[in-house]
């Protein structure tokens, strides 16, 4: 590889603003001999579906406490941009037939429990049905989990290097 | 856009939880903290009805009995209880076994009630007995703890403090069943065949009190209540508290090295201290200052704790804990002033060491409790009952399951009440031990009835249509 185009997500996560489009922009852009890298604040794993069937191939590590380096490169057969068929938009969510992932962000830190449980499943309650949830809180939600897992929701939680943590929910 | 990452500012990535990480269901600590109020409000009935007990000197079978009853009955009942939930969730782990908790609590129940009253008969072999079905529900405690340590993802100095009540509480058993073994007679062996288990189990009876036979009683006795109370209460209190009191006050703690160091010192303190009351040395004052030192440091630590904390008001549950910090003070200088050497046994001095060991029990340890107690049964009732209804019904808070009226009026009977029984038993006055008692009995009545509320909960929850949160109720034109 002779180039890598990085794509950093996590102001944009940690903002509210979706990050898909931007990566998806920078994924279609990409030449046979260059390789994106995205750093995420988790493992953006909804993403890999619409890689793969675009065809991209992806790795995926943690490489610190809220922080995960995915590196997207071309499979050997895809075509580079310059290939696509005239107006054919490679990153456009709707081309894969999926609908844009919605990240709802929840601060629920600073508060005395059980309110970060309540703020944090009374969001979820409103979440869309392609949407995720990004929940900060002062300490893991260990009561959360049962609850989650009952709502048909999974998720992973990581310690911030403030000490807070950062739980991803999305559906099963 | 930039993939630059500044290792220095980023913590070792821990790996994610799965789900399913989770704490026991509600009802097995709450079968426990209902045994414990039982047992508190059986033991104050019982020193209301007999004041005498606290009233003269304590080396008597009833005020073992009653002793045992608060200690076993309503102390520990609460503290294992708390401990299977808030363990977990402290230490951001799954509890090992629920089923083990669940044999644990029948040998628990069956142990401790068998034990007191054949303490209040004195029946030492029988003693001995339930003494072991306990022991059988502590060494269970104490495995299925162990188990769930081993789990913990990250050690902190709360984990250190639950792994050295482990230890202690065990110590405690065992010496426990060691005195009664020593207050045993036993008959000859000889007629038995020496292959036979009975006739070796004897045979290590007889041996264990013949060890035991070395030691004062009283020394051996007041030992062993240092153990249960410093070790296995006090090291909790201190060790927990250090994660529950930043939790609940929007807090964090000061200064790790402040926490562990008080850690380390109680349990240099209490060692030096079951060794010296064990042999009557006169090295106890030094170690018992060693302890006191190490409560001084934790009030420290508390008190930064607690300067830094983000929600300012303190709630009945907090207030009722900080009480019994307070109250550590008159409870060191009483450890202090009865661990000079060559003090005399007399009949003040003899009071004072009822006073010391009911201001420890009832004082500093029933008022920790209760405060926990305070947040820990509305938040079991509320998790157990609510927790399913969040964004699907409009659900009670916290603080609608009970009565902060019932906290308050609780908590100044119990103070009231506690003040006065002290004083009447250092001047030996049964009729203000009664008094004393009767106000704690209130204050009890006044905990219980607070949690009969909380718990209607369970069988008759309260929620809302979410419609009546969100729509305005119209007014008629």
């Amino acid at each position: 590889m002779n180039k890598t185009v990085t794509v950093d997500v996590r102001e944009d996560i940690r903002h509210g603003r979706e990050p898909f489009s931007k990566i998806m922009n920078a994924a279609a852009a990409l030449q046979k001999h260059e390789q994106l890298l995205v750093i995420a604040p988790f493992e953006p794993v909804p993403l890999f579906r619409v890689l793969e069937k675009q065809g991209f191939r992806h790795t995926s590590r943690s490489v610190a406490a809220g922080e995960w380096e995915v590196r997207v490169t071309r499979q050997s057969n895809a075509s580079p941009p310059d290939a696509a068929p005239s107006g054919a938009s490679p990153g456009s969510c709707r081309d894969s037939g999926l609908a844009p992932m919605k990240m709802v962000e929840v601060d629920a830190r600073g508060l005395e429990p059980p309110q970060p449980l309540i703020k944090i499943l009374e969001t979820l309650a409103e979440l869309s049905d392609g949407g995720q949830l990004n929940a900060r809180t002062d300490r893991r939600p260990m009561h959360l989990y049962p609850q989650l897992e009952e709502r048909g929701f999974t998720a992973e939680t990581l310690e911030q290097p403030d000490g807070s943590f950062l739980t991803h929910v999305r559906r099963r | 856009m930039s993939a630059a990452v500044n290792p220095s500012k980023v913590k070792p990535a821990p790996a994610a939880l799965p789900l399913g990480v989770n704490t026991p269901s509600v009802t097995l600590p709450l079968a426990f903290m209902v045994t414990g109020l039982l047992a508190l409000g059986a033991g104050m009935g019982w020193l209301v009805l007999q004041p005498r007990l606290l009233a003269t000197y304590h080396y008597n079978q009833y005020v073992i009995a009653v002793t045992h009853l608060f200690v076993l009955g309503w102390i520990c009942s609460v503290v294992m209880g708390a401990m299977y939930q808030l363990v977990p969730v402290a230490l951001e782990t799954k509890l090992y076994s629920e089923r083990l908790a669940r044999w644990q609590f029948a040998f628990h129940l069956v142990g401790f009630i068998g034990m007191v009253w054949m303490f209040r008969v004195w029946n030492m072999k029988q003693v001995g007995h339930f003494g072991s079905v306990l022991a059988l529900g502590v060494g269970l405690f104490v495995y299925n703890m162990a188990r769930t340590l081993r789990r913990v993802p990250k050690w902190n100095v709360t984990a250190v403090a639950v792994a050295a009540a482990l230890f202690w509480s065990s110590f405690t058993v065992t010496a426990g069943l060691s005195i009664a073994i020593a207050k045993c007679s036993y008959d000859s062996t000889e007629g038995l065949a020496a292959a036979q288990g009975v006739r070796t189990l004897v045979d290590g009876l007889r041996s264990i009190a013949g060890f035991m036979s070395r030691f004062d009683a009283i020394g051996a006795m007041h030992a062993h209540a240092h153990l249960g109370g410093v070790g296995f209460f006090t090291m909790l209190i201190v060790g927990v508290s250090y994660k529950l009191i930043p939790m609940f006050t929007l807090s964090e703690i000061q200064s790790k090295r402040r926490a562990a160091g008080s850690i380390i010192l109680l349990n240099v303190g209490l060692t030096g201290s079951f060794a010296t009351i064990l042999l009557r040395s006169p090295w106890k004052l030094a170690f018992a200052l060693v302890g006191v030192g190490a409560l001084a440091i934790y009030g420290w630590e508390l008190a930064a704790i607690l300067r830094a904390r983000k929600r300012q008001t303190l709630d009945w549950g907090i207030t009722y804990f900080l009480t019994a910090v307070v109250l550590l003070f008159p409870l060191s200088g009483l450890a202090v002033a009865l661990s000079w050497p060559g003090l005399p046994l007399n009949l003040f001095t003899g009071q004072l060491e009822n006073v010391y060991g009911f201001l420890g029990l009832i004082g500093v340890v029933s008022f920790a409790i209760i405060g926990m107690l305070y947040k820990i049964i509305p938040f079991l009732v509320w998790f157990g009952r609510y927790s399913r209804q969040i964004g699907r019904a409009q659900v009670p808070s916290l603080a609608d399951l009970y009565s902060a009226r019932l906290q308050a009026a609780g908590y100044w009977t119990f103070l009231a009440g506690l003040a006065a029984a002290c004083g009447a038993a250092g001047l030996s006055s049964e009729m203000g031990v009664r008094i004393g008692c009767g106000l704690v009995s209130l204050g009890v009545a006044t905990l219980a009835l607070n949690v009969g509320t909380m718990l209607t909960h369970l069988f008759r929850p309260k929620p809302r249509p979410l419609s009546l949160q969100t729509s305005p109720v119209p007014k008629p034109v």
